[in-house]
C-alpha cells in the first residue's frame, strides 16, 4: 500500500450509531423550530396558520351555505341574541327541530342532533371566535352602530368581522381579533378608546 | 342630560347597621374568591368593600360604630402615578380604573393607597365545585399576581349606558340597574350612587347640602387632599362624637 493513499474504511457500529443519533437530534431540533415558529406566527397573526387554519372540526357539520345561501335564512334567525345582548348566542336544538322534525332524514348529522334533542342535551360546538376573558365584546352595540351608520340590516353587519360565513365550508376565523385591530376600528369610528370600555 | 359623567357615592353612616349585606353582594357580583380564616390572618383577604367596626364607650354603655369603606375613586389618586405600566388610571367618568391585563403586580399602588382598598391576588382564585356556575360572566376572573379593587361595578354602568343609548333614553339615577351591587343590596339605603356632574341627581343634591359649614358631610382623610368621589355623612349622635381615626 502506498503511504498516503486513500483507503475507504467501513464505518464501525458505534460510528453509525453516533451518526444516527446526531441525525435524530438535528431532525428533532428542526421539527421543534418549525413548531415553535408556527406557534409564534399564529399567535402574532391571532389565528392558526398551518394546523387548523380552515377552522376547527365541529361535532356536527353544520353547512352554513345550505342554510344561508340556498334557503336564504338570516344570521339573526339562529343567532337571535345578537341584536339584544353581548353574546350572539348559538340556538338550542329545539330551534333546529322546528324544521328538522320533518326534513333531513337521510343525513347523519341530523340523526345525531335528533338523538341529542331527545336526550335533552345540547351540541358541544367548538368555539371559533374567542377573545380573552378580560375582554368584554358586546355584539349588540356594534350591530346597532354599523347598521345605523351604513343604513343596512343587522344581518349584513356580521360580515364586517366574521367574513363571508355563508360560503365557508367550516366556519373559520376571518379577522385577527387582536387589540390593535379593535383599537384601529374604534379610532376610525370615533368610538371610545378608554380601557374600561372593554376591560373590566 | 350632561355631557360627561362623574360617578360617585354618598355613604350615610347614620343609617348603616353594619349588616355586611354590601360585602356579600360585592363578593358575589365581582367574582371575588372566598376568604378563608388563614387569608385574614395573613392580612391577604380580598374585600372590595368592607365594614370597619369600632367600639365606643365602656361596658355597659358600649356602642358599636360601623363604617363601610370601598375604593374612594380619588380625583388625586395616590395609586395612579406610582404605577409603572399605567395599569391604573383615571378615566373620563371620574373613576379610578384598574386594567387587569396591564397589571404586572408590583403592588406599588397598594402601598400608595391610604385607605387600604387595593388587594393583591396572592393565589389563583378558587371556588368550591358547587359555586363554579355562579361566577359573573361580565367580570373578569383575576388570576394570581395582579391587583384588584372596587370598580364601582363598571360592568353595570357600561351595560346601563349602552342600553339607554340603544333606547334613546336619558340615563337617570338608579335606572336599569346602574347602581353597584352594594348599593342595591343595602337594606337601610345608607349607600347612594349617582352622577355628580348632573346637578339634579340625588348624590349631587346630598353633597351640596352635606358639605356646607356645620353639616354632616366629610371625605375620608380629607387632609391628604385626595379629592375623593365618595362622600361620608357622619353619625347623628350628640352623645358620642365620631372621630375620623386620624
Amino acid at each position: 500500500m502506498i503511504p498516503g493513499d486513500f483507503q475507504p474504511q467501513k464505518p464501525t457500529g458505534t460510528q453509525l450509531a453516533k451518526l444516527g443519533a446526531l441525525g435524530a437530534v438535528l431532525l428533532g431540533g428542526f421539527i421543534g423550530i418549525v413548531l415553535v415558529l408556527t406557534f409564534v406566527i399564529s399567535s402574532w397573526l391571532g389565528r392558526p396558520v398551518i394546523f387548523g387554519h380552515d377552522g376547527p372540526d365541529q361535532p356536527i357539520e353544520f353547512p352554513h351555505e345550505t342554510h344561508v345561501k340556498e334557503l336564504g335564512m338570516d344570521c339573526t334567525f339562529c343567532h337571535r341574541n345578537v341584536e339584544k345582548e353581548a353574546a350572539a348566542s348559538v340556538p338550542a336544538t329545539g330551534l333546529c327541530m322546528t324544521c328538522h322534525l320533518a326534513v333531513g332524514d337521510e343525513l347523519e348529522g341530523i340523526t345525531k342532533m335528533r338523538s341529542l334533542y331527545e336526550d335533552g342535551r345540547s351540541i358541544h360546538w367548538v368555539r371559533v371566535h374567542r377573545v380573552p376573558d378580560h375582554v368584554h365584546f358586546v355584539h349588540e352595540a356594534h350591530i346597532r352602530y354599523f347598521s345605523e351608520k351604513d343604513g343596512i340590516e343587522a344581518k349584513d353587519v356580521c360580515a364586517t368581522c366574521h367574513g363571508d360565513v355563508a360560503s365557508m365550508d367550516k366556519v373559520q376565523q376571518n379577522r385577527a381579533l387582536k387589540m390593535g385591530d379593535c383599537v384601529n376600528c374604534h379610532k376610525q369610528n370615533n368610538a371610545p378608546t378608554d380601557c374600561a370600555t372593554c376591560h373590566y | 342630560m350632561v355631557d360627561s359623567n362623574k360617578w360617585g357615592m354618598v355613604v350615610d353612616i347614620d343609617r348603616c347597621t353594619g349588616c355586611q349585606g354590601c360585602v356579600v353582594a360585592c363578593q358575589s357580583e365581582n367574582n371575588i374568591p372566598i376568604n378563608l380564616e388563614e387569608h385574614f390572618n395573613q392580612r391577604r383577604a380580598i374585600q372590595w368593600i368592607r365594614i370597619e367596626r369600632y367600639w365606643e364607650g365602656e361596658y355597659p354603655d358600649v356602642k358599636a360604630r360601623f363604617i363601610p369603606i370601598m375604593c374612594q375613586h380619588c380625583g388625586n389618586a395616590p395609586c395612579e402615578p406610582v404605577c409603572p405600566v399605567y395599569a391604573t388610571y383615571h378615566n373620563d367618568e371620574g373613576m379610578n380604573v384598574q386594567v387587569y391585563n396591564r397589571c404586572i403586580g408590583t403592588r406599588f399602588c397598594a402601598n400608595g393607597c391610604p385607605y387600604h382598598v387595593r388587594f393583591f391576588n396572592f393565589w389563583e382564585p378558587e371556588w368550591p365545585e358547587s359555586l363554579k356556575n355562579q361566577l359573573n360572566p361580565d367580570v373578569t376572573v383575576r388570576s394570581r399576581g395582579i391587583m384588584e379593587k372596587c370598580s364601582f361595578c363598571v360592568q353595570r354602568i357600561q351595560r346601563s349606558t349602552r342600553e339607554s343609548e340603544r333606547d334613546n333614553e336619558v340615563l337617570e339615577d338608579g335606572d336599569r340597574g346602574l347602581n353597584p351591587a352594594c348599593v342595591n343590596a343595602c337594606a337601610s339605603n345608607s349607600l347612594i350612587f349617582g352622577n355628580f356632574n348632573d346637578p339634579d341627581s340625588t348624590v349631587s343634591k346630598m353633597k351640596e347640602d352635606a358639605m356646607q359649614e356645620g353639616e354632616r358631610g366629610y371625605q375620608l382623610m380629607e387632609n391628604l387632599g385626595t379629592d375623593t368621589n365618595v362622600i361620608y355623612l357622619k353619625k347623628v349622635d350628640e352623645s358620642a362624637e365620631v372621630t375620623h381615626g386620624y
